[in-house]
C-alpha cells in the first residue's frame, strides 16, 4: 500500500494559520479579546501624548474622589488622577509579562521539542527534572529570588517563567511527539534532513496552535503573579505605579473609599480575561456532540424532536397501536426509517425490514453505509445530535422511533440488548466484571444480590467462560478481548432479551475467537429463541449465521432477502460488487484468481445524487440511473432489490468484472467500520 | 506498588534536596553579611566581621552547607539574624496557619469546583455557558482583589466574620473557624474555578467513552451512569488537577497572609527577605517545599490507588 502522502510542510502552515485566524475571530469572546489588549498597548504606548495628568500629579483638592468630569476614574489618597495611573502602568506590566511567555512557552517548547526528537533516555530525564519544577512552591521561591536579587521585575518574571516552563514542557510534549513521529517526519529523515531541521520545519510549524493558545493563557497569569506581587510590596519602586501596587493602595482605603478598588481591579480583570478569551477561542473546546449520554438540555431538546416524529407518524389518534393485526410477540418490524443529523443530512433514508422471533437479520454493506445508526436507532441510542426523523421501528406493535427516553429504559436490556465492536471499549474499565454484570441483573431482573451473583456466574458459563468465578472478581483491562466479547454478551444477555443488536461483534477479534464468538451466539439463539440484528460488513459472517440479508448502501436498503437467495443469487450490482470482493464468501473450491474491487468510495450523504446512489461506482450505470430507483420486488421469493436494471441483469446473468488485483495481495476493500 | 511508592519517596527526597542547595545558593547572594544584617545600620566593621567569624561565614560553601544540612536533618534550621529567635520554632508556629488556610482553600475549592464542573457537564445548555462564564471571570480576578471586596462586604459593611487577624485552634474553635473563613473563601475562589473546568472536561470525555453506552443499554439509570460510573471515570484527573491546587494555594497563601495579617509561613517569608534575614528565608523555602512535596505523594499514590489498572499492578 502506497501511504498517503502528507501535505507540504508550507501547505499545512498556511491551513493552520488561517484556521486559527478564523476560530479567533468566529468567537465574539475572542474578538472582544484582541481589541481590548490592542487597545490597552496602543492607549498605554502613546499614554504621554493623551493622559490628562502625569502620574505623579497630586490634586489636593480632590483626594480619594470618585468619578469627576476633571477625573474620570477618581482619585487616590494622594490625589492623583487613576486613569492617568492604570495607563501609564499598562505598558510596563503587559512588557513584563511577556517576559514570562517568552520564557515559559520558549523553554517548555524547546525542552518538548528536544525529549520528542532525542528518543526516550532523553525524554525520561527531562519528564523527571519538570516533575520536580512542577512540585514546588512556586510563589515561596520567588520570593526568595527576591531576597537574592531585589525587586528586579524583568528577572523575576524570568524565573516565573522557567518554573511555569515545565507545566507547558507537559503540555507540549504528546503532541511534539506525535509530530515527530508522523509519515513525513520519516520521510524527512530518510531524506537526511537533520534532527534540527525537522524539528524547525515539520515539528515547530505544527505546535504553533498550541503554543499560541498557552501563551495567551501564560501571559494571563503572569500578570496576575505579578499584581501580585506588587500587592504584597514587591513591585516596582515606590512612586512608579503598578495595578496590584494600586490595589494594595486602595486596599488601605477600603473603609473611607471603595470606590478606589473598582478602577484598577476591572482593568486587570479585563486584561487577563482577554488573555484568557483568546486562548479558549483558538484552543480546543471540550466536544460535546460525542457523548453517550447526551446532556440534560441535549435530552429536553430530543424529547421534543421524537414528539415531533411521533406526530408526523401517526396519523391516528392511539401512536402506540399498528393497524395491523397485533404482530406475534418479539417482532421488530422497520418501515420507512430515516435518520438524521440535527438541520443536518439525512444519513438513513425510507430503511425497511422484518425480525421474525428466533431469527438472525444482517445489516450488511461497507462503512458509511448507515447500518451501525440503523441498528442504535433500535435501542434509542444514537449519538448526540442524530435522532430518528420519520417512519417507525415497531416492536411488539409500539413505535419506538417516536418512543420518550423513559420508555426506551423499560425496553432497553429487558428486550431489546446491544453488543458492539469493541468489547474493551463496552466494559467499564472502573469496576469488576461481577459488580458490571450483578448491577445489571439485579436492575433488569429485580433481584437480590446473593441471587444475582449466582446468576451472573451462571451467565458467564452460558456463554462458555468456565473459571466464571475468577472472571467476576477481574476488571476489563485483566482479560482478553475474546473473553471480553463473551462477557459483554453476559451483560446483554442479563435482561433475557429478545432481540439482541450486534454491532460488528467479531470485527476487532482474532479469526479464531471470531469463529467461537459465532457459535455461541448461534446456539444463543436457538437456546434461547432471541432474534438478532447483525451488523456486519463479513460475507462470511452473513452466511455463517444470518437467516436473511439487507443490504446497505449509502443509507438505503438495496437489497434484502433470504440468505441464500442473496448469496447465490444476488441481484444487485452492489451485492455482486460485494460478494466478487470478498474472499470469505467465496468457498475455497471457487476462489477465483482475481478477486474484484469496487473503484471509489460510498459517497458522503451530503453528495447523495437524486438517482440511484451506486450510480458513480456501477459497472453497469446508464441513463436510466439517474432517476430515483424503487425497491421492488426482485422475484425470488419475498427479495426485494432497488435497481433498473435487475432483470436484466438476472437474464444476462452478467457478473461483476474482476479488476488487476491478484488475490494473494488484496488488502481488505470492505474496510473495517470503526465508525 | 512497592516500587513505584520507594521511587516517588527517593523523587521526593531528590526535591527536597535540590531546593536546599538552590535556596541556599540563593540566600548566600542575597546582600549583606549575615553580620551585616543582624547588628544593622551603624555597627563596626570589625563587630561585623567578628559575627561573620561566629557564624561560619568565611567557611567554604560546601563545608557551610553541610553544616547547615546537618542541623536541619536534626530539626535545627538556624536562628533568626533579626532577633536572633530560633528558625525551627518559629516555623513551627506558622506553620499550622498556613497548613490550615491551604487545606481549608483546597477542600473547599474542590467541592465548589466538583459541584460546578459536574453540573456544567450534565445540564449543558445555558446553565453550561452561565457557569463556564462565571467560572472565566472568577479565573481572571486576583486573589487579592476577591479578599479586599470579601472584607468590604462581611467584616466592614456587615461584621460577620472579623476581618483580619488568627485565632489559634487551641484557643477557641469557634473563633479559629470564623478567623479562617474570608481568607479560606478567598483563596478557595480562584481554585474553585481552576477544579470546575478540569472536572467538566473530564466529565464529557468520561461521557464519551463506548462503555456509558453499554450502561444506558442495560438501562442504567441516568443518575446512576453520571455520578457513579461517569465521575468515577472522571475521578482521576480531577484527584490530579486538586492535587496541582495544592501546590498553587500554598504557595498563593503569601497573598492572604498578607491580606488578612495572619501570622503563616507567607507572613514569615515576606518578613524575612524584606529584612534579609537569610536562614529565615532559607528555613521557609525548605519546609514549603516538604510540606508541598509530601501531601502531592499522598495525593498522587490516591490517584493511582483510584486507577484500576495501577492498583493491579
Ligand atoms: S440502478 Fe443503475 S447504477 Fe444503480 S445499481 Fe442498478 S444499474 Fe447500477
Amino acid at each position: 500500500m502506497i501511504p498517503s502522502v502528507a501535505p507540504a510542510p508550507h501547505q499545512r502552515k498556511n491551513a493552520l494559520a488561517r484556521f486559527s485566524a478564523h476560530r479567533l475571530f468566529a468567537s465574539p469572546g475572542g474578538v472582544a479579546g484582541v481589541i481590548w489588549l490592542a487597545a490597552l498597548v496602543a492607549a498605554s504606548l502613546t499614554a504621554q501624548w493623551w493622559l490628562p495628568y502625569k502620574t505623579e500629579d497630586q490634586d489636593f483638592t480632590a483626594v480619594l474622589s470618585g468619578p469627576t468630569a476633571a477625573h474620570w476614574l477618581g482619585t487616590d489618597e494622594l490625589g492623583r488622577d487613576l486613569l492617568s495611573r492604570i495607563f501609564a502602568a499598562a505598558a510596563g506590566t503587559l512588557g513584563t509579562s511577556l517576559i514570562t511567555v517568552i520564557v515559559g512557552v520558549g523553554l517548555g517548547t524547546v525542552l518538548a521539542m528536544l525529549a520528542a526528537a532525542a528518543g526516550e533516555r532523553v525524554e525520561a530525564v527531562i519528564s523527571r527534572v519538570t516533575e520536580i519544577m512542577m512540585s514546588l512552591p512556586g510563589t515561596v521561591i520567588i520570593l526568595a529570588v527576591i531576597g537574592a536579587a531585589g525587586t528586579n521585575i524583568p528577572l523575576i518574571m524570568a524565573i516565573l517563567g522557567i518554573l511555569i516552563s515545565a507545566g507547558i514542557y507537559r503540555v507540549i510534549l504528546g503532541q511534539a511527539k506525535s509530530l515527530q513521529s508522523q509519515l513525513y517526519v520519516d520521510a524527512a529523515k530518510v531524506d537526511g534532513v537533520s534532527t534540527l531541521g525537522i524539528s524547525l520545519r515539520h515539528v515547530l510549524p505544527g505546535l504553533t496552535n498550541t503554543i499560541v493558545v498557552q501563551s495567551a493563557l501564560i501571559f494571563a497569569v503572569g500578570m496576575l503573579i505579578q499584581a501580585g506581587l506588587a500587592f504584597i510590596g514587591f513591585g516596582p519602586p515606590i512612586p512608579q505605579p503598578s495595578w496590584g501596587g494600586m490595589i494594595q493602595g486602595a486596599s488601605q482605603h477600603v473603609y473611607d473609599a471603595p470606590w478606589l478598588m473598582v478602577p484598577t481591579g476591572a482593568v486587570l480583570a479585563l486584561t487577563v480575561l482577554a488573555a484568557n478569551a483568546i486562548g479558549n477561542a483558538l484552543g480546543k473546546a471540550p466536544n460535546t456532540t460525542a457523548s453517550h449520554l447526551p446532556s440534560a438540555a441535549a435530552r429536553r431538546q430530543r424529547a421534543r424532536a421524537v414528539a415531533a416524529v411521533g406526530a408526523a407518524t401517526t396519523p391516528s389518534a392511539n401512536p402506540v397501536a399498528d393497524s395491523d393485526a397485533a404482530p406475534a410477540n418479539g417482532q421488530l418490524s422497520v418501515r420507512g426509517l430515516s435518520v438524521g443529523v440535527d438541520g443536518g443530512p439525512r444519513l438513513v433514508t425510507d430503511v425497511s425490514f422484518d425480525v421474525e422471533q428466533g431469527t438472525v437479520l444482517g445489516l450488511v454493506g461497507e462503512s458509511g453505509c448507515g447500518k451501525t445508526m440503523t441498528a442504535l436507532s433500535l435501542l434509542g441510542l444514537l449519538p448526540s445530535g442524530v435522532a430518528a426523523t420519520g417512519g417507525q421501528i415497531l416492536w411488539n406493535g409500539k413505535n419506538l422511533a417516536a418512543a420518550t427516553d423513559r420508555e426506551m429504559e423499560a425496553i432497553r436490556g429487558r428486550d431489546i440488548a446491544l453488543i458492539s465492536q469493541e468489547p474493551m471499549r463496552a466494559l467499564d474499565p472502573m469496576f469488576t466484571v461481577g459488580y458490571q454484570l450483578t448491577s445489571a441483573i439485579r436492575r433488569l431482573r429485580k433481584m437480590g444480590k446473593a441471587d444475582a451473583r449466582k446468576e451472573a456466574r451462571t451467565l458467564l458459563e452460558k456463554v462458555g467462560i468456565v473459571d466464571a468465578e475468577r472472571i467476576l472478581k477481574t476488571y476489563p483491562h485483566q482479560i482478553s478481548g475474546g473473553m471480553a466479547q463473551r462477557v459483554a454478551i453476559a451483560l446483554a444477555l442479563s435482561g433475557r432479551p429478545r432481540l439482541l443488536v450486534a454491532d460488528e461483534p467479531t470485527t476487532a477479534l482474532d479469526v479464531t475467537v471470531q469463529a467461537e464468538i459465532l457459535s455461541l451466539l448461534r446456539s444463543l439463539v436457538k437456546d434461547t429463541g432471541m432474534s438478532v440484528v447483525m451488523v456486519t460488513h463479513d460475507l462470511g459472517v452473513v452466511a455463517d449465521i444470518c437467516d436473511n440479508v439487507a443490504v446497505m448502501y449509502a443509507g438505503q436498503v438495496v437489497e434484502s432477502g433470504r440468505t441464500a437467495n442473496i448469496l447465490d443469487n444476488p441481484r444487485h450490482p452492489y451485492t455482486l460488487a460485494l460478494l466478487a470482493a470478498d474472499p470469505h464468501a467465496n468457498s475455497a473450491a471457487d476462489m477465483p484468481d482475481r478477486l474484484a474491487t469496487i473503484s471509489g468510495q460510498v459517497p458522503q450523504p451530503k453528495d447523495w445524487p437524486t438517482g440511484c446512489r451506486f450510480a458513480a461506482r456501477c459497472q453497469f450505470a446508464g441513463s436510466a440511473c439517474a432517476a430515483p430507483v424503487p425497491l421492488l420486488a426482485s422475484g425470488s421469493e419475498e427479495g426485494l432489490v432497488r435497481c433498473v436494471k435487475a432483470d436484466e441483469l438476472a437474464v444476462e446473468g452478467l457478473e461483476w468484472l474482476a479488476t488487476e488485483v491478484p488475490t494473494h495481495r488484496v488488502l481488505k476493500i470492505v474496510e473495517r467500520d470503526l465508525a | 506498588m512497592a516500587l513505584f511508592i520507594t521511587k516517588r519517596l527517593l523523587m521526593a527526597l531528590a526535591t527536597v534536596l535540590v531546593v536546599a542547595v538552590l535556596a541556599f545558593l540563593l540566600v548566600h547572594a542575597m546582600p549583606g553579611s549575615p553580620g551585616a544584617v543582624s547588628l544593622g545600620a551603624g555597627a563596626s566593621q570589625d563587630a561585623i566581621d567578628e559575627v561573620n567569624r561566629r557564624l561560619g561565614w568565611n567557611d567554604p560553601l560546601l563545608v557551610q552547607f553541610f553544616r547547615w544540612l546537618g542541623d536541619a536533618v536534626q530539626g535545627n534550621l538556624g536562628v533568626s539574624l533579626i532577633d536572633g529567635r530560633s528558625v525551627s520554632a518559629d516555623l513551627a508556629n506558622r506553620l499550622p496557619v498556613t497548613a490550615s488556610l491551604a487545606a481549608g482553600a483546597t477542600v473547599l475549592s474542590a467541592l465548589l469546583g466538583i459541584l460546578l464542573g459536574v453540573t456544567a457537564a450534565v445540564r449543558g445548555g445555558f446553565l453550561d455557558q452561565a457557569i463556564g462564564g462565571f467560572v472565566g471571570l472568577l479565573v481572571a480576578l486576583p486573589a487579592f482583589w476577591i479578599g479586599i471586596i470579601f472584607v468590604y462586604l462581611f467584616a466592614v459593611q456587615s461584621s460577620v466574620f472579623p476581618a483580619t487577624g488568627y485565632v489559634p485552634f487551641e484557643a477557641s474553635p469557634r473563633d479559629w473557624a470564623m478567623s479562617l473563613a474570608l481568607p479560606v473563601i478567598t483563596l478557595a475562589v480562584g481554585g474553585a474555578a481552576f477544579i470546575a473546568r478540569q472536572t467538566r472536561a473530564s466529565m464529557l470525555e468520561a461521557l464519551q467513552q463506548e462503555h456509558i453506552r453499554t450502561l444506558r443499554a442495560t438501562a442504567t439509570p441516568t443518575w446512576k451512569i453520571l455520578y457513579i460510573h461517569a465521575l468515577r471515570y472522571a475521578s482521576l484527573p480531577i484527584v490530579a488537577g486538586i492535587a496541582l491546587q495544592f501546590i498553587g494555594l500554598f504557595g498563593g497563601s503569601v497573598i492572604a497572609e498578607q491580606l488578612f495579617a495572619m501570622p503563616g509561613l507567607g507572613q514569615a517569608v515576606q518578613n524575612s527577605v524584606s529584612t534579609h534575614d537569610a536562614p529565615s528565608v532559607q528555613g521557609v523555602v525548605v519546609i514549603a517545599t516538604v510540606v508541598v512535596v509530601a501531601v502531592n505523594l499522598v495525593l498522587e499514590l490516591a490517584t493511582k490507588f483510584l486507577d484500576p489498572k495501577l492498583r493491579a499492578s
